[in-house]
């Protein structure tokens, strides 16, 4: 007989496993973010216990004051890529906002018409970006790298090549707070409140998630996607206008490679992080939300434990491909459930 | 046959899936030269058999037995080894490679570190012949029909030396020609020597085409025997465990005026001057070889492609075409038969699914769960959708559930015109009968339905009327009542008026 009976493997005399009831660690692990959550505590808790200098109050301030402008952009990223459209010109589009805000306060403009029509420069921006993508069938990543890289150009020719100093001016939204928060902190979450409600609460929301899930399907149930995603990108645009305005509040001036495609990329980052998916259908705010913040929190930790600003790179890229990783594992894990 | 001994052998394989059991002890012996069908429905647990038997699934308890060897469990990369290959339902070939290097896909011939084209080419054409199939190895995979994937998959998997082979629903959406060569192809590799396990839900072609049949139920084995031991009524009862009949129901008479009137319809080759008018309350097929024109109406009615030629008129009033919104404007509702691509979202739930049209329609802005599973719950009970948990994704149902979800969407809006595209494709007989109920349900309402099908027996359990389409063109019509089964399956294929 050439049968060999493995006696002792598992599974062959054992009875078939009752259905475990489910544990709180067991529902924990499936719950959505946990993974980002830990990772984002361990973070915290071994700097804080390496430094001093990490948990002052000033301190944490200043990290969510920087990440701020980062959540806005990434939080219509989110947006959009859970339509299944991708936008790699927000930081340029920064760029190019900065760079017109401060030309037009340095020449006296007031700061409300400054505002304003640097929002609606990048909304015009984004706008054409959707035009593109809609009626050419262009990938929107090729599109918009296209107009990022044009961009870029544009805004070093609106500086000039100099850098533009704004005074005092809107000196107080960057650096102010209220009650110990800074506006800029206030602006970036109700910019995260606000996309978190529109996705979960209106129609609107739910049109980009079943854009992104199957664009036929939705235009034969009919909606508008045309108008849709027009909309969609017209809203990337305006945020990446708004995070101009407050980026060029924080800094108090503008100058040549003032955000560009490494603000993109770390909006990218942290969206991904947060377990949007690329290819469209799924996204969450709480997830872009922890995954800027991971981020932020990641570099200033490797700041005050003075590593060197080289690895801080690596560090980001790092916790991109990890992240990653653990997002595939766990949507693996859970379609196997 | 059975002096053979099996090349597998499952035991009491069990497996479940977050606490629901998809298999409870199943048995199955598989023998060289025997085409061996898995019998059940949607749900029954041949899919999670098959898995596991490819390796893509672990059994949580149970053995299986290849060549002689005891396994608890396989591998996707020993399953290989062993020979057991599969041809799953959607055909995984690289579109833009050409047959050969398909059927040679990982085992490329090379010389002195290059490919060896000559050699791919002569391979792969010897590995097709050698199963009887006539295809030039030169063509790309794109340009293959669905039953020429499946026999180029079919050749790859024998070539690599699989000896026994698992084909899940390999005739499903073709025309009886086409399936017909399958069922050659089926026959030729039992000649020589494989074990084929045979999946299907026609129950004609399994009763055709198997030595062997095992009926799954609910994750267990309710039937295993010799083919000739079963009658189709018998398989059909034990696959659902109770008596299914779908028969003509008679329904009001149609009204007189017209509910739907295609004319002159033109696109390219696919589709000439196609005229077709459905009064409100009849149900008009179109019946045609798979592929053929009536494969065509979806995209043109529904506005997703503007022909060349032609009018559509709904209730009287004339539609504009190549607008998917025009044409919802109108009352029109299309249903495709192509669930998948054009019929559901996926990452979206059941109810968000269910209503994912009507919502649009009322032109909601506000989107509260709560308030759509109120909603949806009229729906999914008048429809029979049934979930096991809530909410779940659409994806997470049985192709059957899916079908319902994707029919109760569009016929909730109490369409003016309906065309449905193959509407019980891919379902098993229990959901597929449900359907039909459905369908004649929404033609007693007064609604004029366009029903495509490449099904003689849909054509017969539901149309009024039935225009046999070959070639592009309307080749005969014909009232139902003045023709039999045979006569129009006979039309279908001959393509030519009698």
């Amino acid at each position: 007989m050439s049968v060999k009976t493995l006696a002792d493997a598992p599974g062959v005399s054992d009875p078939p496993e009752e259905p475990r009831p489910r544990s709180t660690f067991g529902a924990l692990r499936r719950a959505p973010h946990t993974g980002l959550l830990a990772v984002l505590i361990v973070v915290v808790v071994a700097t804080a216990l390496r430094t001093d200098s990490f948990a002052t109050t000033t301190n944490l301030i200043n990290v969510l004051r920087q990440v701020s402008v980062t959540a806005v952009i990434a939080a219509g990223l989110t947006l959009l890529m859970t339509a299944g459209g991708m936008d790699f010109s927000m930081g340029s589009n920064v760029s190019v906002t900065t760079a017109v805000g401060a030309q037009l306060l340095s020449h006296g403009h007031s700061t409300a018409f400054t505002v304003i029509a640097s929002v609606l420069l990048a909304t015009v921006i984004g706008l054409v970006n959707g035009l593109v993508v809609t009626f050419t069938n262009v990938a929107p990543f090729v599109a918009t790298l296209a107009t990022a890289t044009l961009l870029d150009g544009v805004a070093l020719l609106v500086q000039g090549g100099l850098s533009v100093s704004i005074g005092t001016r809107m000196f107080s939204l960057g650096n102010d707070k209220v009650l110990g928060v800074p506006y800029l902190l206030i602006v970036a979450v109700l910019v995260l409140l606000a996309t978190a409600l529109v996705m979960r609460f209106t129609v609107f929301g739910r049109d980009a998630f079943a854009i992104g899930g199957n664009e036929h399907v939705a235009r034969l149930s009919g909606i508008d996607v045309t108008a849709r995603k027009l909309t969609l990108y017209a809203v990337t645009g305006a945020l990446s206008g708004l995070a101009g305005v407050m980026l060029l509040s924080r800094l108090g001036a503008s100058s040549p490679g003032t955000g560009g495609l490494t603000l993109q990329l770390t909006a990218v980052a942290a969206v991904v992080i947060g377990g949007t998916s690329l290819a469209g259908g799924h996204g969450t705010v709480v997830g872009t939300a922890l995954g800027v913040l991971l981020l932020g929190v990641v570099a200033n930790a490797l700041n005050l434990v003075q590593v060197s600003s080289y690895f801080q790179q690596v560090s980001v890229g790092g916790v991109l491909l990890v992240a990653a990783i653990a997002n595939e594992l766990h949507k693996a894990r859970s379609a196997r459930h | 046959m059975t002096a053979l001994s099996a090349v597998v052998r499952v035991r009491g394989v069990t497996k479940s899936f977050g606490g629901a059991a998809a298999l409870k002890g199943v048995d199955l012996d598989l023998y060289p030269g025997e085409v061996h069908a898995l019998m059940g429905m949607n749900g029954a647990g041949k899919s999670t058999l098959v898995q596991i038997l490819s390796g893509a699934h672990q059994p949580d308890g149970g053995t299986i037995q290849v060549n002689g060897a005891t396994y608890c469990g396989l591998t996707v990369r020993r399953a290989r080894r062993l020979g057991i290959a599969s041809v799953p339902q959607r055909r995984e070939l690289a579109m833009g490679l050409t047959v050969a290097e398909n059927v040679m896909l990982g085992d490329l011939p090379t010389r002195r570190g290059t490919v060896h084209w000559k050699a791919v080419d002569s391979e792969a054409r010897k590995a097709l012949s050698g199963l009887g199939i006539d295809i030039d190895v030169e063509r790309t995979a794109r340009s293959l029909t669905v039953a020429e994937q499946t026999m180029v998959e079919v050749a790859r998997e024998v070539r690599r030396g699989g000896r026994i082979l698992i084909l899940d629903e390999p005739t499903a959406c073709l025309s009886a020609e086409a399936a017909h060569q399958i069922r050659d192809l089926v026959r030729t590799l039992r000649d020589e020597g494989v074990a084929v396990v045979y999946i299907s839900h026609y129950i004609d072609e399994v009763m055709a085409v198997a030595d062997r049949l095992t009926v799954l139920r609910d994750g267990e084995v309710v039937r295993s025997t010799p083919a000739g031991d079963l009658d189709p009524a018998g398989l059909v009862r034990s696959m659902v465990g109770r008596d299914v009949v779908s028969r003509r129901v008679e329904r009001p008479a149609p009204k007189d005026d017209i509910g739907l009137a295609v004319r002159g319809l033109s696109d390219g080759r696919t589709i000439r001057d196609f005229t077709v008018e459905v009064r409100k309350g009849e149900i008009v097929a179109v019946l045609g070889p798979a592929g053929d024109a009536q494969s065509h109406l979806f995209d043109l009615l529904s506005g997703r492609r503007r022909p060349d030629l032609g009018t559509v008129h709904v209730d009287g009033a004339p539609v504009p075409l190549g607008r998917v919104r025009a044409s919802l404007a109108s009352g029109l509702r299309c249903v495709s038969g192509d669930r998948r691509a054009l019929g559901l979202v996926p990452e979206l739930s059941l109810d968000e699914n269910l209503m994912l049209a009507d919502d649009r329609f009322a032109r909601r802005r506000v989107h509260r769960r709560g308030a759509l599973t109120r909603r949806a719950a009229p729906l999914r009970r008048s429809y029979g959708v049934v979930s096991l948990v809530g909410n779940p994704p659409v994806s997470a149902l049985s192709g059957g559930n899916q079908q319902k979800v994707l029919l109760a969407k569009w016929l909730q809006t109490e369409p003016v015109a309906c065309f449905l595209e193959d509407p019980t494709n891919g379902v098993d007989i229990a959901a597929m009968a449900d359907i039909h109920t459905l369908v004649d349900d929404l033609a007693s309402r007064g609604t004029a339905v366009l029903l495509a099908s490449s099904s003689a027996e849909e054509v017969m359990r539901l149309a009024d009327r039935v225009v046999v389409v070959s070639a592009g063109r309307a080749v005969a019509e014909h009232d139902i009542t003045a023709i039999t089964h045979d006569e129009l399956v006979a039309t279908a294929l001959g393509g030519q008026p009698q």
